[in-house]
């Protein structure tokens, strides 16, 4: 039998209303999204947002992936998101249980260093990371996109699956430091199978985050054939205003991706409850 | 010689944990360190198992010195007080995986699994997970893991203070079985004086980072070494009187005090007392006395409260301690 809370219980009539308002709150624009994108295009613009379009048609689908080669870049993001996820994955969780393993002080210095890594804004590194790329001979390559995946992507992962296995019980690794486990023994068979759902929710943000990325496409690649899915958004955002549905239908192709990973990845947030002594206390 | 530590020292910050703690757990023998909370007795047995670095002093395991050397290359097993069980291994991973890490040959890991699981009584339990055990039956799991790999030597950091009092009492004869079966040197932690007189071949009492007194546990709690030994041991634990409180019952040199364990205290003698408060535990009763003596005795024969009682004790039956060092003063 499920167990219910008492805070369950005081606010179970008054949350799910609340929650269920929220939920239609942010599900708003992505339904206009969905509805734009099968208006007619070529037609003159609704002038207050239209819940269901009249007629209904499926012409902007097929004009969106005719006007720009989206199913190419579509396998471009795609690609790159290969390449980038798992790395990112693997280092920052090996970077966050080296963190985890350092003693005091040294582990202190790395906090901080993370931490400050983590509020130098993007574009601050703009310039020099594109001198360096051109040095190197790399632009025009995926390389400047993947390459930031081999440092974590970002101080945040590193942090967050620190965070994770330091929730963990210390006796875990001690009992498997008697057992003559070594540091990459009891990375792989203790700490990622105890954290797995902060591995997903890690997977998930370097996918969106490099599914997402404009910027660094925009910067590094000058050949169409490399270009990624924001990139072909963008030369669609130049169409004419009556022809909107069509950008909307590139959106909708670029967004359901990422909706399909967030879907297959819940369960593993949502994973069952173990009870008391799930680690051991 | 089997386990021992020689004038280890260990300090976390400001904080002394040991103070120069020598002690040796013979070859076969289960050694049982009992002390209150935070004497150091925790951090003596991680040092032995290598999990903390020592100050000073050396830690010697079957006459080799370990001091300086990890963990797992002092071929030690360890139970944790909370199990320390691997949530996502079944049973049987949980017990084989130091095999495992170790690259055993398979056929090897599952005859050792298997005999380790037999002998602690859990064959029936391989394929569950640790949170669909109940705790007694964890505590099984996390001695067959250290049962498996055929140590010189166990360490077990108070492996029953998590399990309720019935469970307590029945893994501590079954800890007692396994260790006349097996015939291993094990070092015992735990608060728990009962625990401790009851389970332990000899008792080490430890206080403030310092061993007070090793012995068997008769020789510990009939003849403590110091006033913290003898007050730390027993429940109620030792009435301690002055000169002139003891008096009426035996002569104590000047510069020390009596101690009176509240067994030893009769309540068919001459000296007359009123009894304020009795508390009955089960077949004992404490009963306290005007003057802040406590007695036990039979709950069948107790007095009740507010009684007029003679009180009577046994010159063989009072311990002395000097004053000022604490030390034991033989008569």
């Amino acid at each position: 039998m499920p167990r219910v809370r008492a805070g369950d219980r005081r606010f179970g009539g008054f949350r799910q209303p609340v929650a269920i308002a929220f939920g239609l709150l942010f599900l708003l624009p992505l339904w206009f999204l969905v509805a734009g994108s099968f208006r007619e295009p070529g037609t003159v613009p609704p002038r207050t947002p239209e819940l269901f379009p009249r007629p209904v048609s499926t012409e902007s689908y097929g004009d969106a992936f005719a006007l720009v080669d989206l199913g190419r870049y579509l396998l471009n993001s795609l690609a790159v998101a290969a390449l980038t996820v798992p790395p990112a994955v693997l280092v920052a969780s090996w970077a966050g249980f080296a963190l985890l393993l350092l003693a005091g002080r040294a582990r202190l210095v790395l906090l901080a260093v993370s931490f400050a890594a983590l509020m130098i804004p993007v574009t601050a590194l703009l310039v020099p990371r594109f001198t360096l790329y051109r040095w190197l001979g790399l632009t025009d390559t995926w390389v400047p996109l993947v390459a930031p995946a081999l440092l974590g992507l970002s101080p945040f992962y590193v942090l967050l699956f620190y965070w994770s296995f330091r929730r963990l019980p210390p006796e875990l690794f001690e009992a498997a430091r008697l057992e003559d486990a070594r540091p990459f023994v009891m990375w792989r068979r203790l700490a990622m199978p105890l954290v797995r759902p902060v591995t997903v929710a890690v997977a998930l943000l370097a996918f969106i985050a490099s599914w997402g990325n404009f910027l660094d496409p925009l910067v590094y690649l000058f050949d169409p054939d490399l270009y990624t899915l924001p990139l072909g958004l963008r030369s669609l955002a130049v169409l004419d205003r009556t022809n909107y549905p069509v950008l909307l239908a590139a959106a909708v192709a670029a967004t359901a991706p990422v909706v399909l990973a967030f879907a297959v990845a819940q369960r593993f947030f949502l994973h069952e409850d173990r009870g008391a002594g799930w680690l051991g206390r | 010689m089997s386990v021992s530590v020689v004038s280890v020292e260990k300090r976390f910050g400001d904080v002394v944990a040991l103070a120069g703690v020598t002690l040796e757990a013979r070859e076969g023998e289960l050694l049982v360190v009992v002390g209150p909370s935070g004497c150091g007795k925790s951090t003596l047995l991680r040092c032995v198992a290598g999990l903390e670095t020592v100050d000073a002093g050396t830690v010697r395991i079957r006459g080799r010195d370990v001091t300086g050397i990890r963990p797992a290359a002092r071929n030690v097993s360890m139970v944790f007080q909370s199990y320390a069980l691997f949530p996502h291994l079944t049973v049987g991973a949980n017990v084989g995986f130091g095999l495992v890490v170790r690259e055993t040959p398979k056929e090897e890991v599952r005859r050792r699994v298997a005999a380790a699981v037999e002998l602690i009584g859990i064959g029936h339990l391989v394929d569950r997970r640790p949170y669909q055990l109940s705790g007694g039956e964890r505590q099984r799991v996390a001695l067959a893991r250290a049962l498996v790999r055929e140590p010189d030597a166990y360490l077990l950091d108070e492996p029953l203070s998590n399990l309720d009092a019935g469970t307590r009492v029945e893994m501590r004869t079954e800890l007692r079985r396994l260790h006349r079966e097996v015939g291993a040197t094990m070092i015992h932690v735990t608060h728990d004086q009962v625990e401790a007189l009851t389970l332990a071949d000899r008792v080490a009492v430890m206080h403030a980072g310092a061993v007070r007194q090793v012995g068997t546990p008769d020789e510990v709690y009939g003849r403590p070494a110091d006033r913290t030994v003898a007050a730390f041991l027993g429940t109620p634990r030792m009435n301690f009187l002055t000169v002139g409180d003891a008096r009426p019952f035996c002569a104590v040199p000047d510069g020390a005090e009596a101690g009176v364990r509240p067994e030893h205290v009769r309540l068919d003698g001459e000296v007359p007392a009123r009894v304020d408060l009795v508390e009955v535990a089960g077949g004992d009763a404490y009963v306290h006395l005007s003057g802040g003596l406590v007695a036990r005795v039979a709950a069948d024969v107790r007095p009740v409260e507010g009684e007029d009682v003679g009180l009577g004790i046994r010159r063989e039956d009072v311990h002395l301690f000097d004053l000022e060092t604490g030390r034991r003063v033989e008569p």
